[in-house]
C-alpha cells in the first residue's frame, strides 16, 4: 500500500518536473515565435521522452548527495529497512510531497525554480525529521564535491552567473556580426538556430531529470524487497518515468514559460539562439566535469545574459529578484513541507500515515489548481505584453510575494 | 582544511573549466553561426537600403558566400552532432571519444 503511494507520488513529482522545466528549453522559441506554443511543447515532450529512454545508467545513488539513507552501492541503509522498509518509504514519501507542493506553488506564482532542489529540499526535511541533523550530508568528505554545500548551494550560486556571462558574450558577438545584414537572412537563420539549440536542452533535460525519479522509485522497490539489483532498474519504472516527464512537459508550464520568455527580457531571435546555446553548453560541460547543477538556474542565467549582452535591451530586475528569492526559499520551504509530512505520517500510524500524507498533498494540489484558474495562462495568451496585464500569471503574484505571502 | 573548505575548492576548480568550455562552445558556436548567416548575405544590399522606386532592395547571395556559409554551418553541425553523442553517452554512463575525428561513445572503465 505505502509502496504504491510512493511510486504514484514519485511519478507525480516527475510530472511536475516536466511542466516546471518546459520553459527552460522552449520559453525563448515561444517568445520569439520561432515555434508555435503547441508545437514547441510537443517537440520538447518528444525529446524529453527520447532523453529519458536514453538514460540507461542507473542513478540509484541520487539521494546520497544530500541525505544518509543509502549505502555507497545504492542499497538502503539497513537501519532504515529493519521494519520492512516502512521508515525509508515514509521518508521518501515526505520528501516527494515537499518537492511537489513547492513545485506547484512556484508554478502558480510563475516562478522558474529548480525541481531537483525541491526534491533535495524535501528529502533533507524528511531526513531531519526522521533521523535528526546527522541524517543530512551537509558537506563533502574532502575527497570529492559532495553534500548539500557542494552539490546544491555552491552550484546554485555560481551556475547562473556562468550561464549569464556565456550568453551575454554570445549575444554581444552575434549582434556585432550580423549588424546590417538584411532581416530576410537573419530571421530564418536564427529561427533554425533557436530550434536546434532548444532541442539540445530538452534532450539533455530528459536524460538527467527522468533518471532522478527512476532512482528514487527503484530505491523504494529495493527497500520494500520488491527489487534486488543495484545495477539495473525495472522496465516498467523506466517506461512510467519517461511518460510522466513527457506528459508533464507537453502540458507546458505556461505560467513559467511566460515569465522566462516575456517577463525577464524582451527576446529577439538572435538572443533566443544565444541563450539556448549557452544553456546547452553549460549543462553539457558541467555534466562532463561532474559538476551538479540545475537546468532552471542555467536557463534563467542565460536569458538574463542575453538581455545584458544586447546593447540597449531592458532587463526587468524586479522579476529577476523575485526569481532569486524563489531559489533561496526552494530548499528550506520544500524541507519544511517534507519534515511536516514525515511527522504527520509518523503520528497517524503505519497504514493511516501515508494515506493522510497523500490526501493532504492532493488537497493542496487541488487548491493551487483552483487558484490558478482565476488567472489562467495558456498557449493563447503566453506571449501577451508583460506590462499592464495585471490579470495574467506572474504579474498578479507580485504583490503577494512582496507582502511576504510566499509559503 | 575543513570539509567546507574542500567543497569550495573543488567547486572553484570545476567552475572555471565549465566557464572556459562554455564560453568557447556556448558563445563561440553562435558567433560562427552568425558569421555563416553574414556570409549568405554577401553581395546583397544591407538592411535599410531601398531601390529608387521605394521597394525594399533584394539580391541573391553570392556563390562564394554560400560556400563559406556552408563550411561554417558544417562546423556548427559537427559540434551539435558531438553534443548529441555526448548526451547519449552520458545516459549510458559512458564517455565521449573524438578518436578519428568522428565523435563516438567510449565505454568508461
Amino acid at each position: 500500500m505505502i509502496l504504491a503511494l510512493v511510486v504514484v507520488t514519485a511519478l507525480g513529482f516527475d510530472f511536475t518536473n516536466g511542466f516546471h522545466d518546459t520553459g527552460n528549453a522552449m520559453a525563448t522559441s515561444i517568445a520569439t515565435g520561432a515555434l508555435k506554443p503547441r508545437v514547441a511543447v510537443a517537440l520538447s515532450a518528444v525529446l524529453n521522452l527520447a532523453g529519458a529512454f536514453l538514460s540507461v545508467a542507473v542513478a540509484l545513488t541520487v539521494t546520497n548527495a544530500v541525505v544518509h539513507i543509502q549505502q555507497k552501492d545504492g542499497t538502503p541503509s539497513p537501519s532504515l529497512t529493519a521494519d520492512g522498509g516502512h521508515q525509508l518509504l515514509m521518508l521518501v514519501l515526505g520528501g516527494l510531497i515537499g518537492a511537489i507542493v513547492w513545485n506547484l506553488l512556484t508554478w502558480l506564482l510563475g516562478l522558474p525554480s529548480s525541481s531537483s532542489h525541491a526534491l533535495f529540499g524535501g528529502l533533507i526535511g524528511a531526513a531531519i525529521a526522521a533521523l535528526g541533523w546527522h541524517g543530512v550530508n551537509w558537506v563533502g568528505d574532502g575527497t570529492k564535491l559532495d553534500g548539500v554545500v557542494g552539490k546544491v548551494i555552491l552550484p546554485a550560486v555560481l551556475s547562473p552567473v556562468v550561464a549569464c556571462i556565456v550568453a551575454a558574450a554570445g549575444t554581444w558577438m552575434v549582434y556585432r556580426i550580423v549588424l546590417g545584414v538584411a532581416a530576410r537572412f537573419t530571421d530564418n537563420g536564427f529561427r533554425w538556430g533557436q530550434i536546434g539549440t532548444a532541442s539540445l536542452v530538452s534532450l539533455a533535460h530528459g536524460t538527467s531529470d527522468a533518471q532522478k525519479t527512476m532512482g528514487v522509485i527503484t530505491l523504494a522497490l529495493i527497500a520494500s524487497g520488491h527489487w534486488h539489483s543495484t545495477t539495473s532498474i525495472p522496465v516498467w519504472v523506466k517506461l512510467a518515468c519517461a511518460l510522466a516527464i513527457a506528459t508533464g512537459t507537453y502540458l507546458g508550464g505556461w505560467r513559467i514559460i511566460r515569465t522566462l520568455g516575456k517577463g525577464l527580457v524582451e527576446i529577439e531571435p538572435p538572443q533566443g539562439m544565444a541563450a539556448e546555446a549557452s544553456s546547452a553548453a553549460v549543462i553539457l560541460a558541467s555534466s562532463h566535469l561532474g559538476f551538479a547543477l540545475s537546468t532552471t538556474h542555467v536557463a534563467t542565467g542565460s536569458i538574463l545574459g542575453t538581455g545584458l549582452g544586447k546593447p540597449g535591451a531592458e532587463v526587468r530586475w524586479a522579476v529577476a529578484g523575485r526569481m532569486v528569492m524563489g531559489w533561496l526559499l526552494t530548499l528550506p520551504a520544500a524541507a519544511i513541507v517534507g519534515a511536516a509530512m514525515y511527522g504527520i505520517g509518523h503520528v497517524c500510524g503505519d497504514v493511516g500515515g501515508p494515506v493522510v500524507d497523500v490526501a493532504i498533498m492532493l488537497g493542496l494540489a487541488g487548491y493551487i489548481y483552483l487558484r490558478s484558474r482565476r488567472s489562467a495562462v495558456g498557449a493563447h495568451n503566453v506571449n501577451d505584453e508583460w506590462e499592464g496585464m495585471p490579470a495574467s500569471g506572474a504579474a498578479v503574484s507580485a504583490p503577494e510575494l512582496t507582502s511576504g505571502g510566499v509559503a | 582544511m575543513n570539509a567546507l573548505g574542500h567543497d569550495v575548492r573543488f567547486t572553484l576548480e570545476a567552475i572555471w573549466k565549465v566557464l572556459l568550455v562554455s564560453v568557447i562552445l556556448g558563445a563561440g558556436l553562435p558567433a560562427i553561426f552568425a558569421l555563416g548567416i553574414r556570409s549568405l548575405a554577401w553581395g546583397t544590399p544591407a538592411e535599410g537600403s531601398a531601390r529608387h522606386d521605394g521597394t525594399a532592395a533584394m539580391g541573391a547571395s553570392s556563390a562564394a558566400g554560400r560556400v563559406v556559409a556552408g563550411m561554417l554551418f558544417l562546423v556548427v553541425l559537427y559540434c551539435v552532432a558531438a553534443a548529441i553523442v555526448f548526451i547519449i553517452a552520458t545516459g549510458k554512463g559512458d564517455d565521449i571519444s573524438f578518436a578519428h575525428v568522428i565523435p563516438t561513445i567510449k565505454t568508461k572503465g
